[in-house]
């Protein structure tokens, strides 16, 4: 059977990585940078979490997932993307670089307060750090022409 | 106007087009369009400026995309009013997003990859 196409493997290539090149925006470009340090700060603090006094951590876990969303929420709506709702438009791979470090250490810092009891505290600086830090850096790279 | 849409298109009275049997759909080829549709397929709705920013794109330009697009019935537009200001938020359709995924499937086709 004939096939028939329509355009030259090339130029499909071009679609292709123009069509990448928009999700890429969509997923990490005009963030207000504020919402990368304020979920930064919020993933640092649940990792601490387990400084709190014992029947406090659920309670406050709460209040950071609800404060978590409401900042996504509003900075989606500050960006223009997704009023009202969070969406994400990262791939599983970009999703593994932002949340898997800090998830890492925020796992991690559960065994480490066994340790040292200002390890947890330690760790919730980093966590901060890589969150906001990987947030600011490739939404100012996705974001360059 | 806009571009009709490719060969083998089927049109009736009263609905968007459906794309070639092959998938590849020349309305949303055209390399802005494309972005639009691409942009929209990954959020529930982008606002109208902040489209624009994102692609880099004038606003005329970018009226006469989505007019194409809408005509079409590929994307659907919602006026709402904030601060007293009216903004308009887009999203594609149902029938846009089918015939974007069936031109996406058609590019990586052409390239000689399987999508995703």
């Amino acid at each position: 059977m004939e096939t028939h196409e329509p355009i030259s493997r090339d130029e499909a290539s071009a679609a292709l990585a123009a069509a990448e090149s928009s999700r890429t925006l969509v997923a990490w470009a005009s963030w207000p940078t504020w919402y990368w340090l304020a979920t930064g700060a919020g993933l640092g603090a649940a990792s601490a979490a387990i400084l709190l006094p014992n029947g406090w951590e659920l309670p406050a876990g709460v209040v950071l997932v609800a404060l978590l969303f409401a900042v996504g929420r509003t900075a989606s709506r500050v960006r223009g993307i997704c009023e009202g709702c969070v969406s994400t438009a990262m791939t599983r791979r970009e999703s593994l670089i932002l949340y898997g470090p800090a998830a890492l250490l925020a796992v991690g810092s559960a065994f480490a307060a066994k340790a040292v009891w200002w390890a947890p505290i330690v760790i919730a600086v980093l966590v901060f750090v890589l969150f906001a830090g990987t947030g600011l850096v490739l939404g100012a790279r996705a974001a360059r022409p | 106007m806009s571009t009709p849409p490719s060969t083998e298109q089927v049109t009736a009275p009263g609905q968007s087009t459906a794309p070639a049997q092959d998938g590849f759909d020349e309305l949303i080829h055209a390399p802005v369009r494309l972005r639009v549709c691409a942009a929209l397929e990954h959020a529930r709705e982008i606002e109208f400026g902040a489209l624009q920013s994102l692609l880099g794109i004038s606003k005329s330009a970018l009226s006469k995309h989505l007019s194409a697009l809408t005509e079409a019935g590929y994307v659907e537009q919602r006026r709402a009013v904030r601060n007293s200001r009216q903004r308009v938020w887009l999203r594609l359709t149902g029938t846009g997003r089918a015939a974007y995924r069936g031109h996406v499937a058609a590019l990586h086709r052409i390239v000689g990859n399987s999508p995703g």
